[in-house]
């Protein structure tokens, strides 16, 4: 569990030391890359969570989501409609329901042990 | 997480990575805007400077002489308070160009060509207004003290209008070419080359009129003799200005 934490900051720190800025006519995809981004992990730590986790479909997940993301994006800029508005609200939602789920896990995991422990010293 | 494969940790790990990079960038790029950065190498800098302290010596020498007719408000009795004032409605009278006056310039002579070989010429050349308007604003900018054109002299306020096919200066008929254009200016020399070597020569060519310059020691332009009309002129308040 720690080495992907690691890595976030390494990733993090990375990011800031590089000094990449990205150009104002691109921000709108980086925006929206980032909340599918965001979406996979949230999405990935609830699958973890059901014990449900699959590998691969949490790699195409990430991948997909932020390429239709920008293609999204893409297509709103060229038809002259903010499209990309629908991914922001889309992904926005979604991670509210998955931080919600996660949350109900969470409550319920700190419940059953709380009993065990409970039984355990009866 | 014991179910959670080695394979599958570092893959994790890997996006994981390419979140915060990316997470990052977006924070780098909503949170900084573009510094603007001072490019000027050492000669511009010291050019810049260099203009700044001529306008300033400029300023200086403004209020300094405001100053001075200030002093002479203060200092005197009435009769010459009104001899200071008289002076100053003069200068300004000198200034907007309702005064006669005389000095050293050039005089441009404009004057048809003929062209007999050419069949749809017209018959007599005449001066079109944007080609004289053309020419004023020229040596205005080349730094003309007064302008005259045959013996109505362009003001600020100066109309050039079409009227019927006619240029009118001054709400009057120009009279027909040729025409004598004097300009009054403190380096003749400098403005003769500056005329020279302006395109008008060529656009009145095209119009099928000559243009002669000359310097000129003694030149006496006339004063514009009609109202000034100021009516439509406002106070910007938000625009403080000087003297000039």
């Amino acid at each position: 569990m720690w080495l992907p934490i690691a890595f976030l900051l390494v990733g993090i720190i990375l990011g800031l030391l590089t000094d990449i800025r990205v150009p104002d006519a691109y921000t709108d995809y980086l925006t929206i890359a980032v909340l599918a981004a965001f979406d996979t992990l949230l999405g990935g730590i609830r699958a973890q969570l059901e014990k449900k986790f699959d590998d691969i479909v949490f790699l195409t997940g990430f991948f997909s989501n932020v390429a239709l993301a920008a293609l999204l994006a893409f297509l709103g800029v060229q038809l002259g409609i903010d499209l990309y508005l629908a991914a922001v609200f889309a992904f926005g939602v979604r991670l509210f329901q998955n931080i919600a789920i996660i949350r109900r896990h969470l409550i319920s995991n700190l419940r059953t042990s709380n009993k065990l422990k409970k039984n355990t010293e009866k | 997480m014991n179910a959670v494969s080695k394979r599958s940790k570092w893959l994790m790990s890997i996006i994981f990575a390419i979140i915060g990079f990316m997470v990052a960038i977006q924070f780098q790029t909503a949170s900084s805007e573009p510094e603007l950065r001072d490019t000027r190498d050492q000669w511009e800098v010291r050019q810049e400077l260099q203009e700044q302290q001529k306008l300033q010596q400029e300023l200086l020498e403004q209020i300094t002489s405001a100053d001075r007719i200030l002093e002479e408000y203060d200092e005197v009795s009435d009769e010459e308070k009104l001899e200071t004032l008289k002076g100053s409605i003069e200068q300004l009278e000198q200034q907007a160009g309702l005064t006669t006056v005389e000095g050293s310039g050039i005089t441009i002579k404009l004057a048809p060509i003929f062209q007999e070989w050419e069949e749809d010429a017209p018959a007599y050349p005449t001066v079109s207004t944007s080609l004289l308007t053309h020419l004023i604003n020229e040596l205005n900018t080349f730094g003309a003290e007064g302008i005259a054109v045959g013996e109505e002299r362009v003001v600020s306020l100066s109309p050039i209008r079409n009227v019927n096919g006619d240029t009118y200066v001054n709400n009057r008929p120009m009279q027909p070419l040729p025409v004598e254009i004097k300009v009054l200016t403190s380096n003749p020399k400098k403005m003769l080359d500056y005329v020279n070597a302006s395109r008008s020569r060529d656009m009145f060519a095209l119009d099928d009129i000559s243009m002669d310059v000359q310097t000129e020691k003694n030149l006496k332009l006339p004063g514009y003799d009609d109202n000034l009309q100021l009516g439509i002129l406002e106070h910007d308040s938000s625009k403080e200005t000087g003297e000039n």
